[in-house]
């Protein structure tokens, strides 16, 4: 028990109201996020050498026992994803500026992205399933604000379509607890775990469990559910989308996740291989949609769905070393996403058209910006020594180690077209000749190129480090197959 | 060991300083340091009592994937070559590329290439070994791509990228079933393994997804089309890249898992079709080409298919005859891309029918050629290293092991004529190079320059290559017992003594060998009358045209697969993500009978619900038949006013409140809204659209109300509500029980709530402000 487990929440919750106060001043704001989001990692930092160190940090809050109120629960997965989380605030943050006109600055950026922070800490953190559901509403409201931000006509058009859809899997969300609840009785979800175990996840609770996963395979924009994602997460600013590709969907991820590794885990031979039958579709979609655009923003929006195939065909999976690649691989596909929708920015920005047809010899002129891409490329496709080798790797073991053949060669072949994918920016945008005229005017990448080079190290680092990330998610991984770890953690203490 | 992998893409890093610093002096002359320094480092390791070394740095232990280097006889072959060839090139390169390019670039690639495949070769972990081998591929794809303003440079860089890195990602699906079957990441411990491996259902697949790895890269046919585009390289990096080492890959990697595969008939018949169909596809196409590197590709193909199927081969002689021509074929082809090179460089042109009669300009280089082009086509004399190896192979093909399966036998049979036919186009198009270029007319007028020798610097790597072919063919025992034999034994698993004759007598390899020159020469003389058999195979047909053709398809076939759903629809999404939740749903609620009711602990049923409950579903089903907006909202009024009246009966007076409240505000801000807003009902729908969105509609009402029905009745738990009727005034002060839940119990619930409710005006309110401001500007 300590305050600690509620310090990401509350602590980017605080900044988020002071930044909405101060949003008239702009030099202030920028200051204080970038201070904000440094103070948040350096914070979060603590908690997770803490968890790692000495084990779970839970806290009920309010002072009320454990199933009875709002219990919140640091544990080491929770704490990977707040520390991943708030690391790539820190160079969103540093990005924003740059990116921004001052009038998207001045209309609460900054207090919705680090409210949007503070949503999604706390859908990681909490041990409550319907508090889950209060955090989902903090993310997404924020995110309402993120992406009308500027008020375009195509930004509301798109917009619209998310904010419909995702009301609809809110709604559904507070269905399947509430059905849930009339069944187990608790909405605790330590206690879940144990009454459904208690009764092997008989009757209609299967069922319940589809809808759960419904619920969240939306959010995640797995197939067939991801029709309202792409094109919504190009609309807004780059620096939204990257916050937005980075986090939104991986907290649907995390959601089935822990609903499927600590709660609906009876009925395994049921519900993991529909798992991986969306794991295999969505591989499929995702890549034949992140080939068939030459809009450079739709390009990289497309490759959530391949990405988040890959995670669920862990969790699919389930053993060790798929559970291991999942979390792996979540991390790491957090970390590119982000590099990925924060270079296309710039290269939207100094191309001035996101339409690759129209771009040309850019790499005569932004080198930097090239091989930072040529990289995340490689990083992306999972080529080691790159981070996403090393999840890449994890999956297709722990597949092949169950016989599940024909996901792993869906997965290669996907790797291939992701890879495509992203070469075709590379070979038509950046190769090529320079251009004739001198009336090109360069435009200035200063300020962006940090926060790319800044997240994109841990990419970097993630693969060659591997050995140093490994063994604690191969912990992770152990601890999620022990789900008595997470119920004795909230319950008896 | 392990430094001298990482050295050369250490000295990579500083390569762009050099270039830039240094702008006077050529950056590749410091490059040049590295291959030298590598090359002797290795030398020492041969002799004929050489035995393997290990060497291991940790690097993800716990995922058993470690830098353990592990230097054979195989792997000395081809260190050998990648610093030997790899010094040559760079020396060449001096020459051949002008200090205003690019150098800096050309040379990290170069480096990293280098880097890349020491590794490959002599990494002994498999991963470690993928992970080398796709730099391989992205260098590779950098250096095709160093002109990346020519098109066609563009063209070749991308296909040979997804045609290696398909190659490679299958490779690794094969890697990971080894290593998931035995256990081991280690090669080594895999061939000490190989009766496990050969006893696994996984077998078959594992070996398809290596080999699938080795084609592609080693080019074989039908994956050998990337190869003749890649010689959009600058000429060093074909001479080096292109022919004498990293297109060997494949074959290593045959070569390094064949004690493995030693005993799979399956094996033998895959690996000996494909090189035995590459062999002969690559120099029959060969003659046909008019582009010198074309030309030097197609053989390149050819060649490395003859490898190959000696290695599938796998008896003894094949696998020296194999181990041998490898090295053999680094020397003869190395200098002729430098002479293509040469040409290139000095006429401005490699076009074949505009060149000729270059040996009176360029007599040193048509002499290398032409000892390179002899070679080449095994012209039986004593001092051309390329004969000996080919006599060895038609040794290969006459002995082969018989099998169980009628297949092997046939092959058995047909090999020696295939082997012939091969080699025969082999010397057409060999003296088809030679001749072309340096013999027959003077065509000086077609040329952009004047040609002339090249600069000595120029042609002392070609001297080097052709002085090992005349070394190596004088004095063939000189390689064979110091390394030959080694990686041979490296690849069989047994010793293999052998030595090597020119003369053997007259046995029946000499006899095809002289069919192949007789008939080769017929050919040659008399191609133009035959040349016709090219209009009928392949014809129009081009595994070229299959490749543009599916690239051609990847960009417009996804985009209408990608449109016919992602429409901007929101109800076609709607529909579809409905159906979609609809149908999985129920059919969890089937397969796992879920459904189960039960009129336990029902209340009764009062007229006054009836009345209620059906006002309110009359009402919603109203509203889909309401014509105007404004007319639904009211509709659509009565239903939250019936929830209301619920709530009354059901003694909840505040949530009754809240909900008139809710109500009353929600109807009136549609009604405002509206009032500005055309009327969104489109009139004119078909019946078929609204019929099945009506079906998923109710469809899905149904289910939810199922599920429901089936919760309720599964009440197997006591609630967790009787603590707080307990203690909530106990512990929380208040009688009123939902309001301590509220603001203490779930205070964290409230709290945020009262968050999303602020971020909600925040949003509205910039929406609006933003939205006046862009009015005003």
């Amino acid at each position: 028990m300590s305050n600690l487990a509620v310090l990401p929440i509350i602590l980017p919750l605080l900044f988020g109201i002071i930044l909405a106060l101060t949003h008239n001043r702009i030099p202030l704001s920028r200051f204080l996020t970038k201070t904000f989001t440094i103070i948040n990692l350096g914070v979060v930092s603590y908690i997770t050498f803490r968890v790692f160190n000495q084990g779970t940090i839970t806290l009920e809050t309010g002072g009320w026992e454990a199933p009875y109120g709002i219990v919140i629960v640091a544990d080491s997965l929770a704490m990977l994803l707040v520390l991943t989380t708030n690391i790539i605030a820190v160079a969103c943050a540093f990005y924003a500026p740059h990116s921004l006109s001052e009038r998207q600055e001045k209309y609460y950026f900054y207090p919705f992205f680090l409210l949007l922070i503070t949503g999604v800490s706390g859908a990681f953190l909490t041990g409550d399933l319907f508090n889950l559901f209060v955090f989902f509403e903090v993310l997404l409201m924020a995110s309402y604000g993120l992406i009308v931000l500027g008020g375009d006509k195509v930004q509301l058009r798109e917009s619209i379509k998310y904010v419909i859809i995702n009301l609809f899997s809110s709604m559904l969300f507070v269905t399947a607890v509430a059905f849930l609840y009339s069944v187990v009785g608790t909405i605790n979800m330590a206690q879940i775990a144990e009454r459904v175990q208690e009764v092997e996840q008989q009757g209609i609770l299967t069922t319940i469990a589809i809808l759960f996963f419904f619920v969240f395979a939306t959010k995640a924009a797995l197939f067939p559910l991801y029709y309202w994602m792409p094109k919504s997460y190009i609309v807004p600013n780059p620096v939204v989308s990257a916050l937005f590709g980075a986090l939104l969907t991986k907290v649907g991820i995390y959601s089935i996740l822990r609903m499927f590794s600590l709660i609906f885990i009876h009925n395994i031979d049921f519900t993991h291989p529909l798992f991986i039958w969306i794991a295999g579709l969505s591989l499929i979609f995702g890549v034949i949609g992140s080939i068939s655009t030459n809009n450079v923003k739709l390009i990289v929006a497309y490759n959530i769905i391949p990405a988040v195939g890959f995670l669920i065909m862990g969790i699919g999976v389930f053993n060790e070393d798929a559970l291991s690649g999942t979390i792996y691989y979540l991390v790491h596909d957090m970390f590119i996403k982000a590099v990925l929708f924060l270079i296309v920015g710039v290269i939207v920005y100094v191309a001035g058209t996101s339409d690759l047809r129209k771009m040309n010899g850019l790499i005569n002129y932004y080198p930097l910006l090239g091989w930072l891409l040529f990289i995340s490329a490689f990083v992306l496709a999972g080529i080691p020594p790159f981070s996403g080798f090393i999840g890449k790797l994890l999956l297709l073991k722990g597949a092949l180690s169950v016989d599940e053949v024909i996901i792993v060669l869906i997965a290669l072949i996907s790797s291939l077209l992701i890879l495509y994918s992203i070469m075709k920016i590379f070979i038509n945008g950046f190769w090529g000749e320079k251009q004739e005229s001198d009336n090109i005017k360069l435009k200035s990448t200063k300020g962006f190129m940090g926060p790319i080079v800044f997240l994109l190290e841990f990419s970097v680092m993630l693969g060659i480090g591997a050995e140093f990330v490994y063994p604690p998610i191969a912990s992770i991984s152990e601890y999620l197959l022990n789900p008595e770890l997470y119920i004795d953690s909230v319950l008896k203490e | 060991m392990i430094f001298a992998v990482f050295l050369p893409l250490l000295f990579a890093l500083f390569v762009p300083y050099i270039s830039k610093i240094k702008a006077k002096v050529h950056t590749g002359i410091f490059v040049l340091i590295i291959p030298i320094l590598i090359f002797l480092y290795f030398i020492r390791f041969i002799g004929t009592d050489f035995s393997p070394v290990t060497e291991t740095i940790s690097w993800i232990p716990s995922l058993g994937i470690n830098l353990t280097f592990y230097l054979d006889g195989l792997s000395l072959l081809f260190v050998l070559l990648i610093s030997g060839i790899g010094s040559l090139v760079v020396l060449y390169s001096i020459y051949y590329l002008h200090k205003s390019e690019r150098l800096g670039h050309f040379y990290v690639y170069l480096l990293m290439f280098m880097a890349a495949m020491l590794g490959v070769v002599l990494s002994d972990n498999v991963f470690v070994l993928y992970m080398f081998w796709e730099l391989t591929s992205i260098s590779s794809f950098l250096l095709i791509g160093y002109w990346h303003y020519n098109q066609r440079s563009r063209y070749g860089a991308l296909k040979s990228m997804l045609i290696t890195v398909f190659g490679g990602l299958s490779m690794l699906g094969g890697l990971i079933l080894l290593s998931v079957v035995t256990n081991t990441t280690s090669i080594q411990s895999m061939i000490a393994m190989s009766d496990v491996i050969l006893n696994n259902d996984y077998l078959p697949l594992i070996l398809t997804l290596l080999l699938l790895g080795a084609f592609t890269k080693s080019a074989q046919f039908p994956f050998h089309i990337w190869l003749p585009d890649a010689m959009e390289a600058p000429t060093p990096v074909s001479a080096y890249l292109h022919s004498a080492t990293m297109v060997k890959a494949g074959i290593f990697l045959v070569a390094r898992f064949s004690p493995i595969f030693a005993g799979y008939e399956w094996f033998f018949i895959i690996v000996s079709i494909f090189g035995i169909a590459t062999l002969c596809w690559g120099s029959y196409m060969a003659v046909r080409q008019t582009d010198l590197k074309a030309i030097l590709a197609f053989s390149t193909i050819s060649q490395l298919g003859m490898i190959m199927a000696m290695l599938g081969f796998g008896t003894e002689v094949a696998i020296f005859a194999a181990v041998f021509h490898i090295l053999n074929h680094a020397t003869f082809k190395g200098s002729l891309f430098m002479v293509a090179g040469i040409v290139d460089h000095e006429t401005g042109t490699r076009d074949i029918r505009k060149l000729g009669g270059l040996l009176t300009f360029m007599p040193i280089t048509a002499t290398l050629a032409l000892f390179g082009t002899f070679s080449m086509a095994g012209i039986p004399l004593p001092f051309l290293n390329g004969f000996y190896s080919k006599e060895l192979f038609f040794d290969a093909t006459l002995h082969l092991n018989e099998g169980t399966l009628p297949i092997t036998n046939f092959l058995v049979q047909i090999i020696p004529y295939l082997a012939v036919f091969g080699s025969i186009f082999t010397f057409v198009y060999s003296l088809y190079f030679v001749f072309g270029v340096f013999g027959g007319k003077k065509q000086i007028d077609q040329l952009p320059k004047k040609p002339h020798e090249a600069p000595i610097g120029m042609l002392v790597s070609p001297i080097v290559l052709v002085l090992g072919i005349i070394l190596i063919g004088l004095f063939p025992n000189m390689v064979n017992g110091t390394f030959i034999a080694h990686a041979a034994q490296a690849v069989s698993g047994v010793p293999i003594e052998k030595d090597i004759y020119f003369w053997h007598g007259f046995i029946t390899p000499f006899f095809m060998s002289l069919a192949v020159v007789g008939i080769g020469f017929v050919l040659f003389l008399t191609r133009a009358k035959w040349a016709k058999v090219y209009h009928a195979v392949p014809g129009n047909f081009s595994f070229n045209g299959v490749y543009d053709w599916t690239l051609s398809k990847m960009d417009t076939v996804p985009s209408k697969i990608t449109n016919t759903y992602m429409t901007g629809s929101l109800r076609l999404y709607a529909a579809l993500i409905l159906s979609t939740v609809f149908l999985i749903t129920l059919g969890a609620l089937l397969l796992t009978n879920g459904f189960t009711i039960s009129f336990d602990n029902l209340a009764e049923i009062t007229v006054l619900e009836i009345a209620v409950v059906t006002i309110m579903a009359v009402a919603a089903i109203a509203t889909i038949f309401a014509r105007h907006n404004v007319s639904a909202i009211l509709i659509l009024g009565v239903v939250g006013y019936g929830l209301a009246i619920l709530f009354v009966i059901y003694r909840a007076p505040d949530l009754a409140l809240t909900q008139l409240v809710i109500e009353t505000i929600t109807v009136a801000l549609f009604l405002l809204c509206f009032y500005h807003l055309p009327n969104l009902r489109s009139p004119n729908e078909q019946t078929g659209y609204k019929f099945t969105n009506a079906l998923i509609a109710i469809g899905f009402g149904a289910l939810m109300t199922v599920i429901g029905i089936a919760a309720h009745s599964s009440k197997w738990f006591d609630t967790i509500s009787e603590y707080f009727l307990e203690t909530s005034y106990k512990l929380g002060g208040g009688d009123n029980v939902v309001n301590v839940i509220l603001v203490d119990m779930r205070g964290l619930d409230t709290l945020f709530e009262i968050v999303v409710l602020g971020i909600a005006a925040l949003a509205i309110f910039s929406l609006i402000k933003l939205k006046r401001n862009k009015g005003a500007e």
